[in-house]
């Protein structure tokens, strides 16, 4: 991960009559990374892809894309870019292989280099075995591999993804997921919409969230849950009474609270990385054995909870 | 630039694997022109199915013999005598310049006289000699003269020997009769505009380029559909975030669908010609001259409908109106000709008139290589205007 920029959004705004779809999005993704826009349905992700992708106009603001402005040079902008519609954009009647060998040639693929290019991105996506077959008789989840795969021939510098795991089979979403990451390993820049918090935390970089069509908050995961002043909550259970261990628990170091009821002993820690392990040596000295763990970090979903007053799947 | 012929391509790839528009581009409309053709000539007969030449006339002469004349031109297969006694000779040779007869012929006074006389009789004739419906016409005009020359000298023979007993009219008529098959016909050795003009085929020559005409204008149902579907795949859109220049991502559509199209109008010509005896390619270069540009055209209006409509409903609303009002001007179900002046000069708004003047000049009128020039260009002119137009459109629209 280098330091410049890949992408950078400068106050942009975007209107539908009186929705006011986006109100000043404004952030910046560095090259190599991947980067969440976290939102509920409506939030107005979709609208700041479109801009940034240069299909729409933005009312007010710009943003530069490899250092190309969205409005000065679309060109530019298009050359660097990949985008994964949120709808998936095939056709249908055509094989996932020709749709691919299409796009291709789309992109300024010819001849041999784009024949092992589809064959390389039939591999990415993992769908050689059935790329013969027309894409309409493929499953959610495989369009959505096609979807993403058409994104990737051309090997650009910056990919957005628009929401590409909605309404898919775990495996599919397992591989999309995986592919994702691959894709920041190979050194591409990711601009991912999501409104699964546990999509942006598992993948992201950095985060921003959106409501509303405004930036309510942005960051690493970490400084994220911060925001919310949240402690991990670890709730445990023990093959003896709570008693001492509780006791002993409570003056262990990263330790701010114990409390039992009904044989659950729930402990809230700093960390629970470094709390656990103390946790561990405290029950073994005092003969009590700890028969279960369940350890809750505050998430993304405490946090827009917390920003907004509303659960983040309203 | 060579994006335009992916896209083409790739338009083709999606259009012949659906079943349907293969029937509908190509069987529907061969089915349709047999079907309406027969009815047509069932029941219609008469001018409705009547691909003669027409000739204008003008008798200047009122001599019996002129009559004759004119009888015999009127039973005539090949011509079809267009009589209007107001109109005058410069009239009648404006009206052949104009195309709108096929030649003119003006039997001067003294004309019966002289055939009588067993002089030099000339027939005065307007025509542009160089076009093939000419050497026809002349032909059957030298057939009809020679008969009626034939019979006016047997009958002025037999006048001399027979004077008393047999009244010159009478051997006049009886000779005439018997001259009804010509031992040399010469309108079978010529090449003929219209070689059959057996009832059926007659009309089939006019119902025809209307048929065709009125199915490749459905086809711009077709071209509207492509872009609709682009649409609504949503590939219109991811297409637009490719360096692909906007211009080639219309005319890559265009392509496929003119090359669709025109690939009708070549299966029907041939499918008329060799099938119906229409005429199509009596000058080949000609008929397909128009059948390039209306395709051009028809893929065109197609085009700004697609970038038009939001959606497959409205493109099919939006191709009605153009699919009917346009061939219902343009003669392609009530051919031109049979029509009033003023219909037929409003018809020409349409581009399917043109269309249809342009065929028919080489199916039916028997004219040559230039009697489409006038026609392509005008649809080539509208094909760019409609062009245009879509280009503008999907420039002006937003796509989100
Ligand atoms: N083309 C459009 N016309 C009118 N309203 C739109 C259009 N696109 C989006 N909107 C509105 O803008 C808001 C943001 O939409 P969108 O960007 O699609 O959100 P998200 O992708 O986060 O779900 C929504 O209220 C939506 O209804
Ligand atoms: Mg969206």
């Amino acid at each position: 991960m280098t330091n410049s920029l890949a992408i950078e959004v400068l106050n942009l705004h975007r209107s539908f009559g009186n929705t006011k779809a986006v109100q000043g999005a404004k952030f910046d993704v560095k090259e190599g990374e991947i980067f969440s826009l976290l939102g509920p349905n409506g939030a107005g992700k979709t609208t700041t892809i479109s801009m940034l992708s240069c299909l729409l106009h933005p009312d007010e603001g710009d943003a530069r894309i490899m250092g190309y402005s969205i409005k000065d040079n679309p060109m530019g902008v298009k050359s660097v870019l990949g985008v994964v519609p949120q709808e998936i954009a095939l056709y249908e009647d055509l094989s996932a292989r020709e749709n691919l060998t299409f796009w291709g040639k789309m992109y300024g693929l010819r001849g041999g280099a784009l024949k092992k290019r589809v064959n390389e991105v039939l591999d990415v996506i993992d769908l050689h075995d059935r790329a013969k077959e027309r894409v309409s008789k493929y499953s959610g989840g495989m369009k959505r591999r096609v979807n993403i795969g058409v994104a990737l021939l051309h090997k650009p510098k910056v990919i957005y993804m628009d929401e590409p795991t909605v309404g898919i089979d775990p495996q599919s979403r397992r591989n999309i997921l995986d592919s994702v990451v691959a894709l920041k390993d190979q050194g591409m820049t990711v601009l991912y919409t999501t409104h699964y918090m546990e999509e942006a935390q598992e993948l992201s970089d950095h985060i921003a969230i959106m409501d509303h069509g405004k930036m309510i908050a942005n960051g690493t995961h970490d400084e994220l849950v911060k925001l919310v002043g949240g402690q991990t909550r670890i709730d445990l259970t023990l093959n003896v009474e709570a008693g001492i261990v509780q006791e002993i628990w409570k003056n262990t170091d990263g330790v701010s609270q114990v409390s039992a009821e009904n044989g659950l002993i729930t402990v809230l820690v700093e960390d629970s990385n470094q709390a656990l392990p103390l946790l561990f040596e405290s029950a073994t000295k005092h003969e009590a054995r700890i028969t279960s763990v369940d350890i809750l970090e505050p998430n993304l979903e405490a946090v827009f909870l917390h920003l907004t007053g509303r659960a983040l799947r309203d | 630039m060579i994006s335009i012929f992916d896209i083409a391509i790739k338009d083709l790839m999606q259009l012949l694997r659906d079943f349907k528009t293969f029937m509908f581009l190509l069987l529907m409309p061969i089915l349709f022109t047999l079907l309406f053709g027969y009815a047509f000539g069932g029941f219609g007969g008469g001018e409705g199915g009547d691909a003669r030449l027409p000739v204008g006339f003008l008798n200047e002469d009122e001599r019996w013999v002129s009559e004759a004349l004119h009888d015999l031109l009127t039973d005539s297969e090949i011509i079809r005598l267009r009589e209007n006694s107001s109109l005058s000779a410069s009239a009648l040779d404006l009206m052949v310049a104009e195309g709108e007869l096929a030649a003119a012929l003006i039997i001067p006074s003294g004309y019966g006289k002289e055939i009588l006389s067993d002089k030099n009789a000339r027939l005065i004739v307007i025509a542009d000699t160089n076009t093939s419906a000419w050497k026809t016409i002349e032909a059957e005009l030298l057939s009809i003269t020679s008969r009626l020359d034939g019979a006016a000298r047997t009958a002025t023979i037999m006048d001399k020997y027979a004077g008393e007993r047999i009244p010159f009219k009478y051997g006049f008529d009886q000779t005439l009769e018997a001259w009804q098959e010509p031992p040399i016909s010469i309108v079978e050795t010529t090449s003929s505009a219209v070689k059959e003009t057996d009832d059926g085929i007659a009309s089939l020559a006019h119902t025809s380029p209307g048929m065709m005409l009125q199915f490749a204008i459905a086809g711009l149902l077709t071209a509207a559909s492509v872009i609709v579907t682009e649409r609504k795949s949503r590939t219109l859109q991811r297409l637009l975030t490719t360096s692909v220049k906007r211009i080639h991502i219309l005319l890559g559509h265009y392509l496929a669908t003119f090359i669709l199209i025109f690939t009708q109008f070549t299966t029907l010509i041939l499918f008329g010609h060799f099938f119906l005896k229409i005429n199509y390619l009596r000058v080949p270069e000609a008929t397909f001259l128009v059948a390039f540009c209306s395709a051009l055209c028809i893929a065109a209006i197609g085009l700004l409908i697609g970038v038009i409509a939001k959606d497959e409903e409205q493109a099919v609303s939006f191709s009605l109106i153009p699919m009917f009002v346009l061939s219902g001007l343009g003669g392609a179900w009530v051919p031109l000709e049979f029509t009033g002046e003023t219909f037929r000069a409003i018809g020409h708004i349409s581009p399917i008139a043109w269309a249809m003047d342009g065929f028919k000049n080489i199916s039916v009128r028997g004219f040559g290589f230039d009697s489409v020039i006038i026609p392509a260009v005008v649809l080539t002119t509208y094909a760019t205007v409609f062009f245009l137009l879509s280009l503008w459109r999907l420039n002006a629209t937003e796509e989100s």
